[in-house]
């Protein structure tokens, strides 16, 4: 295990790639120390702004890295990292784990926008809140998250799982507007509300809201009322309204919305 | 033998005691590389930048001593696109499509691009001054007017594009073939391809009609193409081309439909042999993730029902259209195979390699970065052996390249890259290495006498990559592939002298505020905007 | 002979109208001819409130300085700098927006122009959907439907109806003017005789009468036909030949429903954004039924719930109507030259605003590089404004955090955010006293004129960021 604490409180965005487990194998205390780092418009090292304590484990299988402090301003830690894992005290910044192909990421606070986005494989938990475009896609581009899990335990802001194309995010409390917008595979999973627009856009996958959602986009259809619905091995108790869209796209999505919390809803019930 | 440069020029000799000395004993030594179409400039390839930022972010340049920073990857940042061309060796590139109206933009563009000579040609070819005058049978006045048109716009050449499928597209038409009528215009596209044929050789234009035929892309298009290069056959003189027709394998298919669609390389190589009039440039196609951007706006409108990409279209009023649509090439694609086996197809069996220059119609068939792939199979069967073995095997089966055993030598690679496309413009500084040329040099690090390309053709494609020195208006700009001097070239345009110039009367203004949204006066770009002009003085026959 | 000057472009909306004619006389502009209000305004008054001479701040208080003093801390300023914000940019001209450019990749800057505040979403949605768009002529020659949704040309652009749309002619439509005069005759009409009415019926007229959503007779009749869409009755839908009244924040439910009904496809609900789907049939019958239609959108659409998802549908919709008929659609840009910072950018860098080049490479990620995130979050460590108010427009934790860093402004005038700076540096007029060039909002580059001397100290844009680079150079070259 080694453990990273800031020296300081970050003003300016710090980019801190390299705190991965991948690229710390196999590296002593000095060479951690080395590693580049970007403030604002400045370059720094690992030891200018980090306290490196190296536990004594060596194999690289089992790398962990753990960070205490306040790195809230710090970006894209874990970015692309396949092994090992991170374990984060606080708060972390935005682009966390961003592209990521395996090991595992914790975070005991809130985390910035774009967690997992493009993610290939891996799994994230934020036992905080998370910002906007957890898994989703860079700017233009189709190729969202493919596969590995994110966990939110608080909130999620908007756009959760934008252009996801596999994979598994799961939401305890509520998330903000467009849930799953331009999904085309993959699963997302809200225990919370939707602040609306769930599923707006998509052409495939799945998305499960246990709460409450203001309307559903027009361009949805619904299909039947489902007692439960399946988030991988886990079973989820509805009852559930479940509606195919988004039809603007000739899409096959499937968007399950808990019937009890959503009365205001019943009106669908006569198309069935 | 050795090359003396003095002032930019190539000269018959300097005193070698004063001048610096570079040693290319065992290098390969060629003019540097001519471009004869490709995107890099204006409203249409930043409308493409723009699209595509999921393109940049992954292909950086990061700002050096010497040069900007920027972005690749299909669609490079302009500073970005003028050293990675200087890279490879190349000193003057065309951009061939330039809305008129829109003709500020493109130079102010072409002026952020470094390291090159460049040069722009309007697109005219369903203007409604030209549509009108061609109707009613009035090639003087067209010609006149296009003269206007091209001082007006700084540009270089007539080019020509889907012509009258614009002017329909602006209503969200096309028109079929040749001889359909431009709707309310009453115009046929041969009445406009051979109308500007004619204007072209009244204003004695130094590059012929630069065209870019209708039914691009569509399955048994070669058709079109061979009756487009006919359709001017009787306006050519002796040996000399009159038309020039653009990206050509984006329009030699054969066949009626995309199951059925193959290459019609071999019957436009036979035309092409027997035929002097004509010139092509391949439009040669790269597996890879690119993007199409051509003034065929109803062309990208049905790439965008193929592929369901997001697309962008720009109208322009009284003038031409545009579309963009990323485009990704797969080898096991049976269509795109095939498209790629085409453009190779006809470099080979075109016999005479003064009549058929590579190009990719950057980006188009591919960033123009990977020209040196083009060259390895140019010159090597093996390389092109290699290729076919991992594409479609119904495209290699209707593939003519297994039966082809021609490949290129060094020599002609200088003429499909560099010395064949500076002939056609009438650049007579480029492409070549003569006392009086433009000293723009490119040296790679090849000894042509020491190794087979038709078996290292590895060794070629890095060399063609990175060149050992390019040289500048007689100045190094690129040493080992590296940028170590950032120069701005030149922006050659064409100043038509007719013997009565256009007459700005009030007629004339009025008729400006009819067909466009802008004042007459702020149409004309003046000679002080480009920051290196290098204007052509031309006399015309009008 | 009164000395006129035609064919000048006006620097002050994204119309860029370029037929206004001055009148000049010893170096100020007395009369102006062509202009709407806002340009007229803008040529007779730009002289009032300006800063001519060079300040900085000492002990609290902005005091006169040279122009080499104010350029010198300035370019101090942004090379001590981690994490220096460089913006503004939209109203001035393509020239100096280049130089701003080099300026912050030197010095490892945040660059932004204003699109991050008005049309930065509609970009976004662009760069996933891209866009089926045109010059405005195409629209003027063209057009026979002119939806105007979630913007006010009236008010915000008063001459695009009459030079570009339905009050214009071109080559295959003529302008509807006559029909919406006589329109207006008959509902003035019709407003008195209500009037009569209700005072001898002594009806109750102050509850507001209940909207009357039929589709007028004229929207079916041939030739150009204006259509607005908006959650209040705003000018513009007084013109209108049709004023479709919607629910706020429910635009994207409206515009993706509209993709629907336009493929003759039925929808679950009987009302979207308020308005009932018969009505929204007979709406999309009228979008298919057209020669060549055009949407026009603004903040109504990229500033409401939903953001860059509105543009998002829009786009969509117009897309998929290319498979009906022919159908385009535009931003309705509101600086003079905002599509020409996101034109300079673009080429430059790759990327259209919130260009991020403190790693030495264009990044480009709105969300984490625009400027009211950097502000809001107090990332930034100093900022240099030029060509915008921010100070007057953003939201106040972000002016907040401008203010609180060394700030320096580059403007003619005095603002706000030039009363807050610490270095303020006058600048000409573009447009006006200096030349250069700008990009109206369909992309058409035009000329801007001078047709006046500058003041003695007011220097071009393009010569003041230009001294700050060398200066900015200079620096660093000793610290190295």
């Amino acid at each position: 295990m080694i453990t990273l604490s800031p020296k300081h409180i970050f003003k300016v965005p710090v980019e801190a790639e390299c705190i991965s487990p991948d690229v710390f194998a196999e590296k002593s205390t000095k060479e951690i120390a080395m590693l580049q780092i970007w403030e604002g418009n400045r370059k720094r090292t690992i030891g200018d702004f980090f306290k490196i304590k190296h536990g004594t484990d060596s194999s690289s299988e089992e790398i962990t890295i753990r960070i205490s402090g306040d790195v809230g301003k710090v970006r894209r830690i874990g970015a692309g990292m396949s092994i090992g894992e991170i374990i984060i005290d606080g708060d972390i910044g935005m682009h966390l784990g961003e592209e990521m192909e395996g090991g595992i990421i914790t975070v005991a606070g809130n985390a910035g926008s774009w967690v997992g986005s493009m993610m290939k494989n891996g799994t994230i938990e934020v036992k905080g809140n998370a910002g906007d475009y957890v898994g989703a896609a860079y700017r233009g581009s189709t190729r969202g998250m493919g596969g590995g899990t994110v966990i939110v335990h608080g909130n999620a802001g908007n756009e959760v799982g934008c252009f996801m194309r596999g994979g598994l995010i799961k939401v305890y409390g509520s998330v903000g507007e467009f849930v799953g917008i331009h999904m085309r595979k993959g699963t997302i999973f809200v225990q919370g509300n939707s602040e609306g627009r769930a599923g707006a856009e998509m052409t495939g996958g799945k998305i499960v809201v246990c709460g409450w959602v203001p309307s559903i986009v027009p361009t949805f259809t619904i299909d039947s009322i489902r007692p439960k619905v399946k988030i991988n091995e886990e079973t989820i108790t509805g009852p559930f309204y479940m509606f195919f869209g988004d039809l603007a796209e000739d899409g096959n999505g499937r968007l399950y919305v808990s019937q009890t919390q959503n009365p205001h809803l019943a009106f669908y019930e006569k198309y069935l | 033998m050795d090359l003396a440069i003095r002032n930019g020029r190539i000269v018959e000799r300097v005193d070698e005691k004063k001048a610096e000395v570079i040693d290319a004993s065992g290098m390969l030594v060629m003019p540097g590389g001519v471009d004869i179409h490709c995107h890099i400039a204006g409203a249409e390839v930043n409308s493409g930048r723009l699209l595509r930022p999921e393109d940049h972010f992954r292909d950086v340049e990061v700002k050096t001593a010497v040069t900007r920073s920027g972005v690749g990857y299909s669609i490079p940042s302009t500073f970005t696109t003028g050293y990675r061309y200087a890279r490879m060796g190349y000193t003057t590139v065309m951009n061939p499509s330039m809305p008129p109206l829109e003709a500020r933009h493109t130079h102010e563009e072409l002026d952020d691009t470094p390291m090159v000579d460049k040069a722009t040609y309007p697109l005219l070819g369903d203007w409604w001054f030209v549509l009108e005058h061609l109707r009613d049978g009035q090639i003087e006045e067209c010609a006149a007017h296009v003269a206007w048109m091209m001082s007006a716009t700084k540009g270089y050449a007539i080019k020509i594009v889907n012509p009258g499928g614009l002017e329909a597209w602006g209503f969200g038409r096309n028109v079929k073939n040749l001889d359909d009528s431009v709707p309310y215009f009453n115009v046929t596209p041969r009445e406009i391809v051979r109308g500007l044929c004619k204007v072209n050789k009244l204003l004695n234009m130094p590059h012929t009609i630069h065209v870019h035929t209708n039914n691009l892309g569509k399955p048994g298009n070669y058709i079109t193409a061979l009756e487009t290069m006919k359709c001017v056959e009787d306006l050519a003189e002796g040996k000399r081309p009159v038309i020039h027709i653009t990206h050509c394998q984006f329009c030699a298919f054969k066949g009626s439909d995309w199951q059925t669609m193959s290459s019609g390389a071999e019957e436009i190589a036979k035309y092409v042999n027997h035929h002097d009039h004509v010139t092509l440039d391949m439009g040669q196609v790269i597996f890879t993730d690119t993007t199409t951007m051509t003034a065929d706006g109803p062309f990208q409108y049905g790439l965008y029902n193929l592929t369901g990409n997001k697309w962008v279209n720009h109208d322009v009023e009284t003038e031409t259209s545009s579309g963009i649509v990323p485009f990704r090439y797969k080898r096991k694609s049976a269509v795109h195979a095939t498209q790629w086996s085409i453009g190779l197809e006809l470099a080979l069996l075109i016999k005479d390699p003064w009549k058929i220059y590579m190009t990719t119609d950057h980006p188009n068939g591919g960033p123009f970065t990977a020209y040196p792939n083009i060259i390895a199979w140019l010159m090597s069967r093996v390389a092109r052996k290699k290729t076919l073995g991992k594409i479609s095997k119904r495209a290699r089966r209707k593939s003519l390249l297994p039966s082809i055993d021609r490949e290129l030598s060094f020599y002609e690679i200088a003429v499909v890259t560099r010395a064949g496309q500076a002939k056609a413009l009438n650049l007579t500084q480029k492409g070549h290495l003569g006392v009086g040329a433009d000293a723009d040099i490119a040296v790679y690090g090849i000894n042509p006498e020491q190794i087979d390309p038709s078996k290292k053709y590895k060794t070629v494609r890095r060399a063609f990559r990175r060149a050992a020195y390019t040289i500048k208006d007689g100045e190094i700009v690129v040493k080992n592939g590296q940028i170590v001097k950032s120069v701005f070239g030149k922006t050659f345009w064409v100043d038509v002298k007719t013997s009565l110039p256009m007459e700005v009367n009030d007629d004339l203004k009025q008729k400006f505020r009819e067909y466009w949204t802008v004042e007459y006066e702020n149409y004309p770009i003046p000679d002080r905007f480009l920051h290196f002009p290098a204007p052509i003085p031309v006399k015309a026959e009008v | 002979m009164v000395p006129v000057i035609s064919g000048v472009t006006c620097p002050v909306c994204g119309s860029f109208c370029d037929d206004i004619e001055l009148v000049v006389k010893n170096n100020a502009i007395t009369d102006v001819k062509n202009a709407c209000a806002v340009g007229v305004a803008k040529f007779l008054n730009y002289t009032n409130h300006r800063h001519v001479i060079p300040l900085i701040r000492k002990n609290g208080e902005l005091v006169e300085t040279s122009l080499d003093e104010a350029v010198r801390k300035s370019a101090e300023i942004l090379v001590d700098a981690t994490y220096p914000i460089l913006y503004g940019w939209s109203s001035t001209s393509c020239e100096a927006i280049r130089v701003g450019l080099e300026l912050a990749e030197e010095v490892g800057g945040v660059i932004d122009n204003t699109s991050t505040i008005c049309h930065g979403p509609s970009i976004l949605s662009i760069q996933d959907i891209g866009i089926s768009s045109c010059t405005l002529g195409q629209l003027r020659h063209r057009a026979d439907i002119v939806i105007y949704w979630g913007s006010n040309p009236w008010s915000a652009h008063p001459r695009h109806i009459e030079r570009y749309t339905a009050f214009s002619t071109g080559r295959f439509q003529a302008t509807a003017w006559r029909g919406y005069l006589s329109r207006l005759g008959a509902i003035l009409t019709k407003k008195r005789l209500m009037r009569a009415v209700n005072l001898v019926l002594r009806r109750d007229v102050s509850a507001p009468p209940g909207i009357d959503r039929r589709l007028p007779y004229s929207l079916f009749r041939k030739g150009r036909k204006m259509i607005v869409v908006d959650v209040r009755r705003t000018r513009s839908a007084e013109l209108a030949d049709y004023f479709l009244q919607v629910e706020p924040n429910s635009d994207y439910e409206l515009l993706q429903a509209f993709r629907m009904l336009i493929r003759d496809e039925e929808l679950d609900v009987d009302e979207v954004a308020g308005v009932p789907v018969e009505i929204l049939e007979e709406v999309a019958d009228i979008m298919i039924g057209c020669e060549l239609g055009i949407l026009f959108f603004g903040l109504g659409l990229t500033m409401t719930k939903g953001k860059l998802r509105n543009i998002d549908a829009a786009l969509s919709l117009v897309r998929d109507l290319n498979q009906r008929t022919k159908f385009l659609i535009m931003p309705m840009r509101g600086h003079f030259n905002v599509t020409g910072a996101n034109v300079v950018f673009t080429w430059q860098t790759g990327y259209p605003y919130a260009v991020d080049f403190s790693q030495g490479f264009p990044r480009y990620n709105p969300g984490e590089t625009s400027m009211i995130d950097i502000l809001c979050r107090g990332e930034s460590d100093a900022g240099l404004i030029i060509a915008s108010d921010p100070v007057a427009h953003f939201p106040r934790e972000a002016a907040q955090n401008l203010v609180k860093n060394p700030l320096i402004v580059i403007d003619p005038e005095v603002t706000p955010t030039s009363l807050m700076a610490d270095v303020v540096i006058p600048s000409a007029f573009v447009g006006i006293e200096v030349e250069g060039t700008a990009y109206r909002m369909d992309h058409v580059p035009l000329p801007l004129k001078k047709v006046v001397e500058p003041p003695e100290n007011c220097l071009s844009d393009v010569e003041i960021l230009q001294r700050i680079l060398r200066e900015a150079r200079r620096i660093r070259r000793r610290y190295n």
